[in-house]
């Protein structure tokens, strides 16, 4: 086997505009496949949005909670503290839940676009 | 702790590390598999690669030493650093696959259509990247004094020896094993001491009636500003992190970027059990190390403390190996994604000028960390995060998601943001930890939002600036890839 040597072309990154998917090509083609597009972003942004708003009341609300929450210094759960058990453990299936529907939801958006643009 | 101990779990790591490297050398072939392993990364590989990069130094070790020093406060470090990664899921991970941009500049260009975008973004990666290798080498110059009483320079040096060596033989191809083999072992390092720590405990009856809350340096509890402005930095500097950007562009699609990410979730979260296990242990049982100002060797000590005999030494070098895994995983990560940046601006993208780059880029980090005094780790790592958020965080959160960005409202958001950020850093330094207000310590609660209304209001002023590729480009990063890719 000969060795070859091998260059990258600096704009290899970003391929040329023939190369795009399915729904690219609509996009480009017309003014409804470009309604289409933003449409989904925005739709996906306030997907985004939405979640990451949750998140972070619930997060602002665990705050709160150990703050002023009566008490929570002192309660114990199977001897340890409830504010340990609160930050240590309990926000991090908070965390997995969020991004788990996030997923399912931004996946779901995805398919109805792509059903929009098959209907076309 | 027997000095042999801590030199023998080094050099077993590092030779599994190289060899792991190696093997990937006999099949990287072509410059594609020398950036990205050429996208044929199953998700699991990919994730456990994606944890094993991002737990550092300041996760293995500084957690768990901020937890003995400051107790429920430092709760939010991890906290924050896993909650990151659902920011950098909702934001940043599909969008940032389909662009096909290797690196954080390519990005920008590709967005912007700028060449001159691309320089600023380069400078600003190649300084997260910097400030963000020095605490790794910090940590490595701790854990060999603490364990084996050498100098602390060897540890620093051996670790950028090593991930050089790597690096400039196999490329990202064998990066990625190496980095899915350390989280794993990372997090078996961290688990396996305090679940034994645990056993013990609980079969010499010791008082149930932990006395967690005991403050061992009587600091004073963090502001709720601290605490906010560390959530900030946080939850918008992950996104940013050049190396953990490069690794979802090994996903084959945007759909897999996400499963990709909530693998790593579920990972992450896993893995801060035990720093903050760990804290808690040494909260209770060794709160003489915070006194004396070892802190961050809570993880290192604590087994062979609790445990003691040939079971704590045996422990104890795995702690070792693990640690030494944190720093070799998140320095290599760091100096791939450098040298990316690198060698295309630099050196025109050859594999040869990959491997020049990879040297500049773990050489010059070692010289800071020569030049600065170790501070504590996990706090060190917040300000790099600070500086991500302010610098990085803007100009793809609006790259992505708003059509009015112009290459002038990016670089004068990333300017902004690098010289508020930066400043108060270097202000923050000279004045010395403890001493700095609070504004200055953190700064990322003012600086970012700071950095986002620069870039935006000039943005909106130099309108006529926005590319005309901006349609075509907003589609490539949202539109999802032919369903063949992806249902499956």
């Amino acid at each position: 086997m000969t060795r070859v040597r091998v260059t990258a072309p600096r704009q290899a990154a970003i391929p040329a505009p023939t190369r795009f998917p399915y729904g690219g090509e609509v996009a480009e083609d017309s003014d409804v496949g470009r309604v289409f597009v933003r449409s989904l972003i925005r739709s996906q942004l306030r997907l985004a949005l939405v979640v990451a708003c949750g998140f972070l009341l619930i997060l602002a609300s665990f705050a709160v909670l150990l703050v002023f929450g009566p008490g929570v210094a002192e309660t114990r759960i199977l001897g340890i503290p409830l504010d340990w058990l609160l930050l240590g453990l309990g926000i991090y299936p908070v965390i997995g839940l969020s991004a788990w529907l996030y997923n399912r939801a931004a996946a779901r958006n995805e398919a109805r676009y792509r059903d929009l643009v098959e209907d076309k | 702790m027997n000095p042999a101990v801590g030199l023998v779990a080094f050099l077993a790591v590092s030779i599994t590390t190289a060899v792991i490297g190696f093997y990937g050398l006999r099949i990287s072939r072509t410059t594609g598999d020398f950036y990205v392993a050429s996208r044929t990364v199953p998700p699991w590989w990919n994730a456990s690669a994606i944890g094993g990069e991002y737990l550092s130094a300041a996760s293995f070790l500084g957690v768990a030493g901020l937890i003995l020093l400051s107790g429920t406060d430092a709760l939010w470090f991890p906290v924050g650093y896993t909650a990151g990664y659902l920011m950098l899921l909702l934001f940043v991970a599909a969008p940032l696959r389909r662009s096909g941009a290797y690196t954080i500049p390519d990005f920008t260009e590709a967005r912007l259509d700028s060449r001159v975008v691309r320089r600023v973004t380069s400078l600003v990666v190649v300084a997260v990247g910097w400030l963000y290798i020095v605490p790794q080498l910090h940590g490595a110059a701790l854990t060999i004094r603490i364990t084996t009483g050498l100098p602390s320079w060897v540890g620093s040096t051996a670790v950028v020896l090593v991930v050089c060596l790597t690096v400039v033989a196999g490329g990202m191809r064998s990066i990625t094993f190496v980095q899915a083999f350390q989280y794993w072992l990372k997090l078996t390092a961290l688990a396996v001491p305090v679940i034994f720590v645990l056993l013990v405990l609980a079969g010499n009856d010791t008082p149930q009636q932990a006395q967690l809350p005991v403050n061992p340096t009587g600091q004073p509890a963090a502001s709720a500003y601290q605490n906010i402005s560390l959530m900030v930095a946080l939850l918008f500097g992950t996104l940013g992190l050049p190396h953990v950007l490069v690794r979802f562009y090994t996903n084959p699609d945007g759909q897999s970027a996400r499963r990709t990410t909530l693998i790593v979730l579920g990972l992450l979260s896993v893995f801060y059990l035990f720093p903050t296990l760990s804290g808690a242990l040494g909260r209770i049982f060794a709160p003489e190390l915070a006194q004396s100002g070892q802190a961050d060797a809570l993880v290192l000590l604590l087994p062979g403390k609790l445990v003691g005999g040939t079971a704590g030494e045996l422990l104890s070098a795995l702690v070792v190996a693990g640690a030494f895994a944190a720093f070799l995983s998140t320095t290599s990560g760091l100096v791939v994604s450098l040298s990316g940046v690198i060698s295309q601006d630099l050196f025109g993208g050859s594999v040869r000028g990959f491997r020049l780059a990879a040297l500049l880029a773990a050489v010059v980090p070692l010289g800071f960390a020569f030049m600065t005094d170790t501070l504590a780790l996990a706090g060190s790592v917040g300000l790099v995060f600070a500086f991500t958020a302010s610098t990085i965080c803007p100009v793809l959160l609006l790259g992505i998601w708003w059509r009015g960005l112009t290459d002038a409202g990016a670089i004068a958001g990333m300017v902004t943001g690098a010289l508020l950020c930066g400043g108060a850093m270097v202000i923050g330094t000279v004045m010395g930890q403890g001493n700095a207000p609070a504004w200055l310590a953190q700064p990322a609660a003012w600086t970012v939002p700071a950095a986002f209304a620069v870039t935006v209001a000039v943005s909106v002023w130099t309108k006529n600036r926005v590319p005309a590729s901006v349609n075509r480009v907003m589609s490539r990063l949202h539109v999802p890839e032919r369903p063949v890719a992806t249902e499956r």
